[in-house]
């Protein structure tokens, strides 16, 4: 045995003595907490950024910018056009993509056997929630904008949108399904409950929180995509809107991340100062929603 | 004693067990539906690979082969060098890469190996959150910040517009990804194999590296991979900050500009739907859309192979 | 989460709803789209001609002068911006789809030639410069200097007649940043710089393949600003809202060198010069008497004082007045 091998009691006396361990640990710790706060420290700077950048903006003229249309002037542009362009898109998914995404989920997890179509579908879904974004961007140009014959108007974008957020709906709706024990389906099969009802009314209010916070998180990426929405016709420009819900939803639009992207490509320094603003109200959107549904899930997570 | 059971029926007529017809119709009503919203995947997918596989054919029957082997993408003047974009999209997901797997994995040890229950509940809620952060946001930020700031003061005389600042970036937006998946991978690791490694008088820093990471070596994989495949796919920040919109040529250099399979994309859709240039510039935009959509699937398809094994195994 | 969506939306909506009298649509409405140079004056006429009429409905961008005149001769724009007169080919396009329209000269506009601001080394450049480094035969992506001996070809083939030449140009590495081949700024750069010496050289006037193009002015200036040795062009409107971040370079068009301002641009002195027009669909001026006003409003005092807010120069009055008879008489 070498002299200078610590063997394994030696390890464990010393460990109990609460002697230091070897520089080598600390180096890998030090390391990896590095990585850590690297990564945090990178969020940091890009508020601290954004918030210096935007500062005068929201300084000056707040509210004037939260209520402004697009205009070729600066001093007067504002982002409300994008504002109701991303709610209104946000409610369009909403209507189209929940209702189906969680549809699809529980026939996958509460009625689907093991068979060669069903392992295609999931693998399937799968699959679609890895494709990037700009593809079904292609997809809502060639179906919904000129097949179909909408044009370039918001429902084209809503609905472009809708079947980019479905795959991840289903998934995460999946998910939560499955965390569900079989015993609470077991008790209301027991006392002679067909399928649906089961589903109804053991299944899904125990799996609540967990579609809830799927759900909000499909939502929040939906509010904050940009590539698809530029191939099915949101203005990078300026125009006017007028009218009701209804007549908006069937003319062109913009959205909060384009008018950022617009912005972005001017070089003076007020429209920068516009873009930051724009982008703090959109991380602001984005944040808190993330926030809260991740402090919900963490709430109200049963450990099974 | 009287008898209080009700007379069962003749023995001739079995009792009739069946539910409500009522009830069994809404139930089979209800099952169609969810199969239905189910099989609507199946009609999306379809959609995508039609639509692609459409136009893109026109492009490739069309074209002139020697088209694709020129000196740069210029699709406007009917110059579709493919290996261009190809090259552009290699290095920034490299650049992408090279930042994202350090920081993601390092982070996602340490979240699972040293930090405390509550260290960890406080940090992996923010990561979630850097994981929301739009890419459009983080394209602005690599023009306004990390290109004039970061690369340009490093290397002197770089264009504001190069792709090292885009893909550093685009790591930025992965790696959070990264982090999460390879944190799930390593947090699975049951206990007992920890717990064996302790036994023997290993340190944490052993018990890490020897016998959590190799365990989870799936995990991790898969995390890498689908960082690259998200990687491929991002579109915003190159758009953005990597320059060359209207075409470049061949460029191996990451301190000049460069043109992305996704920008690309971008460039050409952005104009009108009759896009000038020669006759198959609207075309090329599926071609390129078509490559991009195989490239990713058949990422995700690895993906998925190294996740199942980590099913298998546990 | 939903029912928030959809107060929000709902309240929001409330707040951009301007009372329309027309039924809706795109009837009593203008849709402009085509070049980014003639974008600004576009973008401030229809605003103010929104803020003076309610319920006008409009929308303008600006994804090119060829982009737009594709738009517009399948009948889905109102007004074509442009910074180039239209092509044989968009006229035949024109022709071909039935779609009747006017030309009206709104500016007069100077291409400037840019460098950043950190050059030194360079003060004016001749047409024969430009043709050396930027035009079809110039190679050697990398160096200014790599274009020497193309200059030196040209100035002993060519004389004074396109100006001295300015070899050998500086030993440091040379980005350009220009508008691309959808951008009216673009043909009209070709057409004023490249187009006789290419012509003199059986050459293909169009600029060298190895540039960084865009069809955003925008995007343009920031790519000059970013780089210490960069060469591009782009309208002057562009150069003098950003004469902080880019340096305009004198052009010697055979005539010496000459710095772009107003005042060379508008006699002509700056051999660079050109005009940006808009085109309209006479067709739907006939059905929409909402563009009619608007283009009246446009070729007024009041909305013509666009175009020197927007950075352009304006019309001499003769020009307006031939612009405001084409329109009454089309």
């Amino acid at each position: 045995m070498a002299g200078t091998t610590l063997t394994a009691t030696d390890a464990v006396e010393r460990r109990l003595r609460g002697g230091t361990t070897d520089w080598r640990s600390w180096l890998l710790e030090g390391a990896l907490l590095l990585s850590l706060l690297i990564a945090l420290g990178i969020l940091l700077v890009l508020l601290a950024d954004i918030v210096a950048t935007a500062a005068p903006v929201f300084l000056e003229r707040p509210s004037d910018f939260m209520t402004s249309p697009l205009s070729a002037r600066p001093e007067g542009a504002g982002i409300v056009q994008g504002l109701v362009g991303s709610l209104l898109i946000t409610l369009i998914v909403s209507l189209v993509a929940l209702p189906i995404g969680i549809g699809a989920a529980i026939y996958l997890e509460e009625y689907a056997r093991d068979t060669a179509i069903n392992r295609f579908i999931r693998t399937n879904i799968r699959n679609l929630a890895g494709v990037p974004a700009i593809v079904y961007g292609l997809l809502g140009l060639a179906v919904f904008v000129t097949v179909l014959g909408m044009g370039r108007i918001l429902l084209a974008g809503g609905l472009t949108l809708a079947v980019l957020v479905l795959p991840i709906v289903v998934i995460t709706t999946s998910e939560a399904l499955a965390a569900v024990p079989g015993s609470i389906r077991e008790a209301a099969f027991g006392v002679g409950a067909t399928r649906w009802e089961t589903i109804r009314s053991h299944v899904i209010p125990y799996a609540a929180p967990g579609i809830f916070t799927g759900t909000i998180l499909s939502l929040a990426r939906a509010f904050g995509e940009t590539a698809p929405l530029l191939l099915v016709g949101a203005i990078a420009g300026t125009f006017s809107s007028s009218g009701g819900p209804i007549e908006q939803v069937t003319s062109r639009y913009t959205t909060l991340p384009t008018i950022i992207f617009h912005w972005a490509g001017y070089p003076q320094d007020e429209f920068r100062a516009l873009g930051a603003a724009a982008i703090a109200v959109l991380l602001a959107v984005i944040l808190v929603v993330n926030g809260a549904a991740i402090f919900l899930r963490n709430r109200y997570d049963r450990k099974w | 004693m009287t008898a209080t059971t009700a007379s069962p029926p003749p023995a001739s007529a079995p009792l009739d067990l069946r539910i409500a017809p009522a009830r069994r119709r809404r139930e089979a009503t209800v099952r169609l539906l969810f199969l239905a919203a189910a099989a609507f995947s199946i009609v999306i997918s379809g959609g995508i690979i039609f639509t692609l596989i459409g136009n893109a054919l026109a492009f490739v029957v069309q074209v002139d082969p020697a088209a694709l082997w020129t000196d740069g993408w210029f699709p406007r003047r009917g110059m579709y060098d493919i290996k261009t974009i190809v090259a552009g999209t290699l290095i920034i997901s490299a650049i992408a890469m090279v930042v994202a797997a350090p920081l993601g994995i390092g982070a996602a040890i340490y979240l699972s190996e040293y930090a405390g229950a509550r260290t960890r509940k406080v940090l992996k809620p923010i990561i979630e959150i850097l994981a929301a952060i739009p890419s459009v946001v983080l394209g602005f930020f690599a023009l306004a910040f990390i290109s004039p700031t970061l690369v340009q003061t490093l290397f002197p005389g770089t264009p504001l517009f190069n792709m090292l600042a885009a893909g550093i970036a685009v790591g930025i937006l992965i790696t959070p990804l990264v982090a999460s998946i390879a944190e799930d991978a390593m947090h699975a690791v049951p206990a007992y194999l920890r717990e064996a490694a302790y036994g023997l008088g290993a340190r944490r820093r052993t018990t890490s590296i020897r016998v959590v990471v190799p365990a989870a070596v799936s995990g991790i994989m898969a995390a890498l991979i689908l960082g690259v495949s998200r990687a491929i796919g991002e579109t915003m920040i190159v758009a953005m900050a990597a320059g060359a919109t209207g075409g470049s040529l061949f460029n191996l250099n990451p301190l000049d500009q460069g043109q992305t399979m996704t920008a690309a994309m971008t460039a050409l859709a952005i104009g009108s739907d009759q896009v000038r240039g020669a006759a198959l510039t609207f075309e090329s935009l599926y071609f390129v859309g078509l490559l991009l959509f195989l490239f990713t699937f058949a990422l995700n398809l690895l993906s998925d192979s190294f996740v199942r094994r980590v099913r298998r195994r546990y | 989460m939903l029912s928030l969506a959809m107060v929000g939306s709902l309240a929001l909506a409330g707040c951009v709803t301007t009372p329309t009298d027309s039924g809706g649509g795109t009837a009593g409405g203008v849709v402009i789209s085509g070049s980014s140079t003639v974008e600004p004056i576009s973008s401030l006429v229809t605003e103010d001609f929104g803020v003076a009429n309610e319920g006008f409905e409009y929308s303008v961008d600006g994804p090119g002068t060829g982009d737009g005149f594709a738009l517009f001769c399948e009948g889905e724009t109102d007004i074509s911006d442009a910074s180039r007169p239209i092509s044989e080919e968009e006229i035949a396009a024109c022709e071909g789809a039935g779609i009747p329209y006017v030309e009206l000269k709104v500016a007069v506009d100077g291409i400037s030639v840019l460098t950043s601001n950190a050059n030194d080394a360079v003060t004016c450049l001749s047409f024969l410069d430009l043709y050396a480094l930027m035009g079809p035969e110039g190679d050697g992506y990398g160096n200014w200097s790599d274009q020497n001996d193309l200059a030196d070809e040209l100035a002993g083939e060519l004389g004074e007649e396109f100006g001295t030449s300015n070899a050998p140009y500086p030993d440091a590495s040379l980005e350009v940043t220009a508008p691309g081949e959808e951008s009216g700024t673009y043909d009209s750069f070709l057409e004023l710089v490249f187009k006789d010496i290419a012509e003199g050289r059986e050459a293909d006037p169009v600029a060298r393949a190895g540039y960084t193009a865009s069809a955003d002015d925008n995007v343009i200036i920031e790519g000059i600003s970013g780089s210490d040795t960069s060469l591009g062009w782009v309208g002057f409107a562009f150069y003098e809202e950003n004469a902080d971040v880019v340096k305009a370079l004198e052009v010697d068009g055979g005539d010496g060198c000459v710095a772009p301002t107003a005042e060379t641009i508008a006699s002509n002195d700056y051999p660079i010069s050109r005009d940006l027009f808009i085109y309209v669909n006479t067709d739907k001026a006939a059905e929409n008497s909402t563009l009619v006003e608007f283009v009246d409003y446009y070729l007024s005092d009041e909305g013509i004082a666009a175009v020197e807010e927007a950075g352009y120069v304006s019309l001499a009055p003769e020009a307006l007045e031939e612009t405001r008879a084409a329109w009454d008489g089309r």
